[in-house]
């Protein structure tokens, strides 16, 4: 092969590889910059859910009341039971 | 040099020039979203960290709603029998086929409150012999819309009617509910009202009417009332049985004096057999 045609077939491929490794960085800056937005809107949706999960200790004091009820109404069953009678 | 090998080494330079300056500014990205996830991190182990007791707690809740449930259900089948699951479809429709899976049975599920209304439907599926479903769901209501208590108690079969029902006893007409024992001396005092002890043959006392001070007054020999006039608390008075004396003359200085003075002279009011009453002493009356 003659040695100049092999350097133009170089310098032709190389123009041909530098527009495409361009595009591809370009599509992976693009995609990291639009991360760092997203992130920081989670973050304050974390916080707020994190700040709303406050209440969930009021589920023990609801857990308490519905057992209080619970027997209370089984207590009133119970009457039911005694006062009326069976079918 | 050949110029090819210039070109190819022109070409080389921007393919790294072109990679380094990309992959910097994609590293200062990725150094972005670092910061950010640690940011993001500890909100979402709080996050974790207080919704961790919520399944032991509700599953405590679910639990203790079911058991009320399930006993309720229970008690329901007990109670109103094969229309239970009837009255059920009648508060909650399309609850009475998930109620008769719930406690085991099968059949048709038969919308009470569609032959009956609410109230007359719970108390007869409650009551004895009750005809639920007798009548076709999609005909007219088994009561009477005007009188629907008295349709409820028609429900139930009574002798003497709907409205017969055993009266309550009267306390104090029978002796039976007398709360006092029979007297052993019936009409007979052993005592007089001083307590000194009543002679057997003796005649029977008046009842004393009150206090000492009233059992005094009969002594005192209250003056006798005219015949005509009506003798009462009333007609003991001054101004009701004094004399009439001449009215004082006019001025206005005395009037706190006519109340104590003499009934005036002949007034209209005081005429004998008459009841005269404070009013008519007045001079503005007269």
């Amino acid at each position: 092969m003659d040695p100049d045609l092999a350097l133009w077939l170089m310098v032709i491929i190389l123009a041909v590889v530098i527009p495409v490794v361009v595009v591809l960085l370009i599509g992976v800056l693009k995609a990291a910059s639009s991360i760092p937005p997203k992130i920081d809107a989670i973050a304050g949706v974390a916080a707020a859910a994190s700040k709303d999960l406050d209440a969930v200790v009021v589920l023990l004091t609801t857990q308490n009341y519905i057992s209080q009820i619970t027997g209370s109404v089984l207590n009133y069953g119970g009457s039911l039971n005694v006062a009326l009678p069976d079918y | 040099m050949k110029i090819q090998v210039a070109i190819i080494l022109l070409e080389v330079l921007l393919i790294i020039l072109a990679l380094a300056v990309y992959l910097v500014a994609t590293i200062v990205q990725l150094f972005k979203i670092n910061a950010g996830l640690n940011v993001v991190l500890p909100a979402v182990g709080e996050i974790v960290a207080k919704t961790a007791p919520v399944n032991g707690v509700l599953d405590a809740i679910n639990k203790n709603l079911v058991t009320a449930r399930d006993a309720l259900e229970g008690l329901h089948l007990k109670k109103a029998g094969a229309d239970a699951a009837g009255l059920v479809e009648s508060v909650f429709p399309g609850e009475g086929a998930n109620f008769l899976r719930r406690v085991g049975k099968s059949g048709k599920v038969v919308n009470v409150g569609t032959v009956y209304t609410r109230g007359v439907g719970i108390l007869a599926s409650l009551g004895r012999g009750a005809p639920i479903g007798a009548a076709h769901t999609k005909g007219p209501a088994v009561r009477d819309p005007k009188y629907s208590t008295t349709a409820a108690s028609m429900l139930y079969p009574r002798p003497g009617g709907a409205r017969a029902r055993p009266k309550s006893p009267v306390v104090g007409r029978e002796p039976a509910h007398s709360p006092y024992e029979a007297a052993q001396t019936p009409g007979e005092r052993p005592r007089d009202p001083s307590g000194g002890a009543v002679e057997p043959g003796a005649a029977p006392q008046a009842p004393p009417t009150g206090g000492g001070d009233v059992q005094k007054q009969p002594e005192a020999a209250p003056p006798a009332p005219a015949p005509e006039r009506i003798t009462s608390a009333k007609g003991t008075r001054p101004w009701e049985q004094a004399p009439p004396a001449p009215p004082p003359s006019g001025g206005g200085s005395d009037g706190q004096k006519q109340p104590e003075a003499a009934p005036p002279e002949a007034p209209p009011t005081s005429a004998p057999g008459r009841i005269t009453t404070a009013k008519g002493t007045r001079p503005w009356e007269r």
